[in-house]
């Protein structure tokens, strides 16, 4: 805005910017952050960090701006069809009266930090979602609302290395085999849901699918630590178990009652056939 | 003021446009060169994923957000619907963006996914069933991004234009406005 002198700008638009500056110092009146880094003459980083934002708010705060022609109405297809106050495009539902501008600034100048911590939580707070026992397990549509696929993308690959680490020969034989089976399953599992007419999102399902291997995971580590058959069994019936159980609700709530079955038993034939694997490594 | 933009011919992010480039390039370098020093096909494998999916990480949230201003996210809304969401900086700063940092973020991001196809290309012909996946996933995550920033791009082109229009009839609304005001 100051910095007008650096980029050649039309006069007529300056008075345009001047006109938005003043309706955002206006409407901005509950703002924690100013509106604007102090506008960097590039786009750069701040190094102070800014508040953790949660990425799914789910009741938008929005700022009833003066210029908005209507209110947000509900997102229904692709991507939302908010009007923009001011040239920011798509304020995203996630607006908690940050600042004028809403907090496509704040995800978009947060600093890098803040994103990896962000993401982690996420990673964290899905797996707690899914495979431990909580409140949220019987509405699947909002238990894994963020989905991510880093923990899948984790946990598949130490699948695979674990159990080619336990292999004795054939190793990288072994880790494609795994690798392949479980991206393939699990993208064939969604399918079938899909299939079956039961309402699922794509990417939702394969990072369900991901995170419920985390118990396999754990077995298949035991596994590799401790050589005893009989030892080996009996944990990865355990942990196949708990992995089964972790996709249940999730499964089942996707199709028809009817179709529950239908739905859930490919899912347990691809863990039991990777607690085979797991089992029969030597 | 800041010397690089006004003379606007060096990089305005330096560091940034280094890694945006590092780890495609380690990928791509890891997975040519590592039939020479490396027997083992899951490290190859591991190593070359890892770079691919932490190329993918920085470029949507750290390079995609410096350079070109943009960011995509895809998440679920209450309805259980999914649902694609673009950011993308105020017009003024997109107008700052520094020219060669967006034509080296765009030229990198289709480079590399061309390089992928084509190592692809090449496992098949000779039908190595297990490099193929590895470039499978590579170009997976090159074509989400791509895809990710192209909508990205084309939806803020789309707002600014809204915008816009939008601003050129709220100035002569009250303009006229003022007009009758003043009769």
């Amino acid at each position: 805005m100051s910095h007008g002198d650096t980029v050649p700008l039309h006069p007529s638009s300056q008075s345009d910017i001047d006109e938005i500056e003043n309706l955002i110092n206006i409407s901005a009146h509950s703002s924690v952050l100013p509106a604007k880094p102090q506008s960097p003459p590039r786009a750069s980083i701040p190094i102070s960090s800014s508040p953790f934002i949660s990425s799914n708010i789910p009741q938008p705060s929005y700022q009833p701006q003066q210029q908005q022609q209507q209110s947000k109405p509900k997102p229904q297809s692709q991507s939302l069809p908010v009007p923009p106050v001011l040239p920011i495009s798509n304020i995203s539902p996630n607006s908690n009266g940050m600042s004028g501008f809403g907090s496509p600034v704040n995800t978009l100048t947060e600093p890098v930090w803040d994103t990896v911590k962000r993401d982690l939580s996420r990673i964290v707070s899905n797996l707690k979602l899914v495979v431990f026992p909580n409140p949220n397990r019987e509405d699947p549509g909002k238990a894994l609302r963020d989905w991510d696929l880093w923990g899948p993308f984790f946990f598949i690959v130490f699948l695979g290395l674990v159990l080619s680490w336990s292999a004795s020969v054939k190793k990288s034989e072994v880790f494609a085999v795994a690798f392949a089976l479980l991206a393939a399953g699990a993208i064939i599992l969604t399918l079938n849901v899909l299939l079956l007419g039961g309402h699922i999102i794509f990417f939702q399902s394969l990072s369900l699918l991901g995170y419920c291997l985390f118990p396999l995971d754990v077995g298949a580590l035991i596994c590799m630590l401790k050589d005893n058959v009989i030892l080996k069994v009996v944990v990865v019936c355990v942990t196949l178990a708990w992995s089964s159980w972790s996709a249940y609700p999730f499964m089942s709530s996707a199709v028809n009652p009817r179709r529950k079955a239908l739905a859930l038993y490919p899912v347990l034939l691809m863990y039991v056939s990777v607690g085979f694997l797991i089992i029969a490594i030597d | 003021m800041d010397p690089n933009q006004t003379v606007g011919e060096n990089y305005a992010n330096p560091k940034t446009c280094f890694f945006h480039v590092l780890f495609k390039a380690g990928a791509l370098a890891f997975y040519i060169l590592s039939a020479l020093f490396f027997n083992s096909f899951v490290i190859i494998f591991v190593v070359t994923v890892l770079l691919a999916a932490l190329d993918f990480w920085v470029v949507k949230n750290v390079s995609g957000r410096i350079l070109v201003g943009l960011r995509w996210e895809n998440e679920i809304n209450d309805l259980g619907e999914s649902v694609w969401k673009f950011e993308c900086l105020d017009q003024e700063s997109l107008a700052r963006m520094n020219k060669k940092d967006s034509w080296l973020f765009w030229w990198t991001l289709y480079l590399t996914a061309v390089a992928w196809i084509f190592l692809g290309i090449f496992s098949l012909i000779r039908f190595q069933a297990d490099y193929l996946l590895v470039v499978g996933v590579c170009v997976s995550l090159s074509i989400a991004n791509i895809v990710g920033f192209t909508r990205c791009r084309k939806d803020a082109k789309k707002q600014i234009q809204q915008f816009a229009s939008q601003t050129i009839a709220s100035r002569m609304s009250s303009t006229i406005q003022s007009a009758f005001s003043v009769v």
